[in-house]
């Protein structure tokens, strides 16, 4: 792989100039540059290099929050609670509904869209800001209802809501720089104070302060980055870093007409190796709408049913190294 | 009253798996051989002609009816992948693991029974993999394979013989439902002909998973160091499986047998449905999604609970729309004092011995998701009237499992042929209320009656007793007293486990200093030891 010549648009997307696409690879790099200096087992593979032939890790985990779960147990109460505020959409994916007359969902927007990405489009090209906001979230968004001044409002009235369709992350756990961070941060290793070291993942998010412990996706991914920091190794993160939409796992999916409910899942925005954003419809000719299938036996009436089965993904690297291995006490 | 044979009591002699290994010894390589137990006297080497009419499946298909027979694991995937074109979806594979102790990292001296096994999936589609098998070693092993059908519908279930290529088909699902040949064989475990996952939900304890994986320097133990199989499992581990493969598969074959059942192509009897309501022939496992490690040291205040431990909620909210329980959660450290009082290790009854849970806590028996479903789908096939469902689950509604009572209500369960309507429904509640213990408060005949006489507007009644009995076990759960009892009611039911095969480590469940002893719960929240 060598030395990475810059960090790609989440999705490679392509729709930003060359200047900016440069432009955000600097802004990546920035968060790197933050890190790097206070955990040298995570490094920055655009300054440092990255052996070729290495296998990338995959850590994924599903998007309905686990912290629901845990809170409310499975079935229709976790998914109310999950249908009904972004705000606990925390595991790297929110999704918004949308329904037709009867009531009955017809279409489902999934996005791993990181908010510093819009940020970023809104400060260098804002007519591509309101063209985006136009074609994928409603085409009566006026610039006004983005913009507090010249400053991009990333919580505006057009991406707060579990209703229509959405744009962007907005919940506060859910973005580019509380990954990255995470990773950096995953690389310390933790003993408690009696000696032992910490290897429970639940405890080395505690321990370590690095956020809540009942999610599907952070203690993961610590656990896998603090394991192969306690081998010596450095860690960084795939490109195009970000957050994608790994996979619909569609079985168990009844449809009317027998289709296979995998057709339904259009790929909007990225590549189809580096989804962004998938909405779940059923095509008009179909007759039917998403409100008909069944999901494990039930009808789908939240959008919730369906994050249970979309699967999340980061990519990270681990570069064999030989690092002295030191632990610290957990943070208070 | 229905003198029909109890519940879950194989016709004899019962013929366990071991049998079917143990008979099999010496079979012809290179063939494949039949021996349903129950069915079969003895193996069977199938001709060409039989196998083709007899298999209906695309392993049998693809593999053994074109003269391939392998001997392990990596070989059966390799001989499908020969078998089908690219673009064919049994060209999709994926692999996951298994083993009691999965979580448990090397401890020098020690050997640790870790009871490791890979699940491999071939195919994809809306009801989940065509073919799926598990062994101990992708290279090495005997190999247990179930594929669908396609003629017939249901699982055909295979498996290896020692380490010869001989294989044996040891009967398809719907052998599991009826006599001679149910309980017995594969049948001993898979109780109705489903795919068996036991801990099929979040947080999956004892797979690797999204929640807990299995932990990489055990690999080395296992000779799997950077095996492509270990180096290649599935995104998402457990996740992946229960809802890719183990929900869709179950639901299936549940659809396929009610289907047949409804148009009068089946042999089993609604009644057989009923002995999945009123009784627990199989399990799947639950268990709180907060670490024993994270609880037991106080890193969190409270730890959570499975709710199907105290209630049927997949049954009594999920499918009959009662109110749901709240989600239980006792005080870490209250958790931490139970684990101290009674002892709690865990141990593989060998080398292994540590103190403390499992890797998540408190693992006990729960519904399987099998009955459930099959419960959902008899109701909306009108099998089964909800209020009828209602009825018969509300009583003894504590005890979600291994009820006593509610198995001795099968005693009034018909075994006539299905009919469409509410006759069926309508003949069980009849012949209940009509029993002579039907008059007798504390049977469970007179509890249905009292229940029946609610009426068709069931739900405010039972959401009434359902919601005194949450208040009543949750004010315990905030008492080390009362969850002392939780902890010994939990120990008696993970001992009914014990005794069935599905129970292949002792690392399933941690040990404890409680004596074995049937303990039931009640509607106030205490439990009652016999």
């Amino acid at each position: 792989m060598a030395i990475l010549d810059r960090f790609d648009t989440p999705g490679r997307l392509e729709e930003l100039s060359e200047d900016d696409r440069r432009a955000w690879s600097r802004r990546v790099a920035g968060m790197f540059e933050g890190l790097t200096p206070d955990f040298p087992q995570f490094y920055d593979p655009t300054v440092e290099d990255t052996p070729a032939g290495l296998t990338p890790a995959t850590i994924a985990w599903p998007a309905f929050p686990a912290r629901v779960i845990r809170e409310k147990g499975q079935g229709a109460a976790s998914w109310e609670l999950a249908d009904g505020s972004r705000d606990v959409q925390d595991e790297y994916c929110e999704w918004s509904v949308e329904r037709g007359e009867e009531g009955k969902i017809t279409r489902i927007t999934f996005t791993t869209e990181v908010p510093e990405y819009w940020e970023h489009v809104a400060k260098n090209d804002p007519d591509l800001l309101l063209e985006l906001y136009h074609r994928f979230v409603d085409p009566r968004v006026e610039p006004d209802d983005l913009f507090d001044g010249e400053e991009y409002v990333p919580r505006n009235r057009w991406n707060t809501s579990t209703e229509g369709r959405l744009a962007h992350f907005v919940q506060g756990s859910n973005s580019l720089f509380a990954a990255i961070t995470l990773v950096a941060q995953a690389t310390i290793l933790r003993e408690r104070d009696n000696g032992t070291p910490v290897t429970d993942r639940q405890e080395l998010v505690v321990c370590g302060g690095l956020g809540e412990p009942f999610r599907n996706s952070d203690p993961q991914i610590a656990e896998i980055v603090n394991d192969n920091a306690g081998l010596g190794h450095e860690v960084t993160l795939l490109d195009p870093v970000g957050l994608y939409l790994d996979s619909l796992l569609s079985a168990g999916m009844e449809t009317r007409d027998d289709a296979d409910a995998a057709e339904f899942w259009r790929i909007e925005r990225g590549t189809p190796d580096h989804a962004v954003r998938a909405s779940f419809a059923v095509p008009e000719e179909r007759g039917y709408v998403v409100g008909d299938i069944k999901v494990d036996g039930l009808p789908i009436t939240r959008g919730a049913q369906v994050a249970d089965k979309v699967r999340i993904r980061i990519g990270a690297v681990v570069k064999p190294g030989d690092h002295q291995l030191v632990r610290r006490r957990c943070v208070e | 009253m229905n003198s029909a044979v109890t519940p879950s009591t194989a016709v004899p002699p019962h013929r366990p798996c071991v049998d079917l290994e143990r008979q099999s010894e010496g079979l012809d390589d290179a063939a494949v051989h039949r021996f349903i137990l129950g069915s079969d006297e003895r193996p069977h080497k199938l001709s060409q002609q039989e196998a083709t009419q007899q298999l209906g499946d695309r392993f049998a298909q693809l593999v053994l009816l074109r003269g391939v027979f392998p001997s392990n694991a990596g070989e059966v995937l390799a001989a499908i992948e020969q078998a089908v074109s690219p673009d064919d979806p049994l060209r999709v594979r994926e692999f996951f693991l298994v083993g009691e102790g999965t979580q448990i990292a090397p401890i020098p001296g020690v050997s640790v029974k870790r009871n490791l096994r890979f699940l491999a999936t071939v195919g994809r589609g809306p009801g989940g993999p065509d073919i799926v098998f598990s062994a101990f070693h992708p290279e090495h092993g005997t190999v247990e394979l179930i594929a669908w059908d396609l003629a017939v519908g249901g699982f055909n279930f295979y498996r290896t013989v020692g380490a010869s290529n001989a294989w044996v088909f040891a009967g398809n699902s719907r052998h599991a439902l009826t006599s001679p040949t149910r309980d017995n064989g594969p049948f001993e475990s898979h109780k109705n002909g489903h795919f068996l996952m036991k801990e099929l939900r979040l947080p999956w304890v004892n797979w690797d998973s999204t929640t807990a994986r299995a932990v990489p320097s055990i690999f080395a133990e296992e000779d799997l160091l950077g095996h492509p199989w270990v180096a290649n499992l599935a995104p998402g581990g457990a996740y992946t499986l229960e809802k890719d493969v183990a929900v869709p598969a179950i639901r299936r074959w549940t659809e396929t047998r009610l289907e047949a059942l409804v148009s009068g192509n089946s042999e089993e009897t609604p009644r057989r449905l009923l002995e999945q309501v009123l009784t627990t022939s199989t399990v799947n496992l639950a268990s709180s999604n907060t670490s024993s490690v994270v609880a037991a040291i106080g890193k969190v205040e409270k730890v959570d609970l499975p709710e199907s431990f105290f209630v049927d909620s997949a049954a009594l909210s999920g499918i009959l729309g009662l109110v749901p329980p709240p989600r239980p959660f006792v005080p870490s450290s209250v958790y931490a004092e139970s684990l101290r009082t009674f002892e709690v290790r865990l141990t593989d009854e060998d080398q292994f011995r540590r103190p403390g849970d499992t890797h998540f806590a408190f693992v006990v028996p729960e519904r399987a998701f099998e009955d459930a479903d099959t419960l959902r789908e008899a109701i909306e096939r009108g099998i089964l009237s909800r209020r009828l469902a209602a009825c018969l689950l509300m009583v003894d509604f504590p005890n979600p499992i291994f009820s006593q009572k509610r198995q001795r209500l099968l005693e009034h369960v018909p075994d006539d042929a299905f009919r469409q309507g509410e006759a069926f429904s309508q003949s069980i509640s009849d012949a209940i209320r009509a029993s002579a213990a039907a008059t007798q408060p504390g049977t469970p005949e007179h509890e249905f009656t009292q229940l029946w006489d609610a009426g068709e507007d069931f739900k405010a009644p039972f959401d009434a007793l359902l919601q005194g009995y949450y208040t009543a076990f949750t004010e315990r759960l905030a008492t080390q007293e009362g969850f002392d009892d939780y902890m010994r009611l939990a120990e008696s039911r993970r001992d009914r486990v014990r005794e069935m095969p599905i129970t292949e480590s002792p690392m399933l469940f941690a040990r404890t200093n409680i004596p074995s002893r049937e303990r039931t719960m009640l509607a106030d929240g205490t439990v009652e030891e016999a």
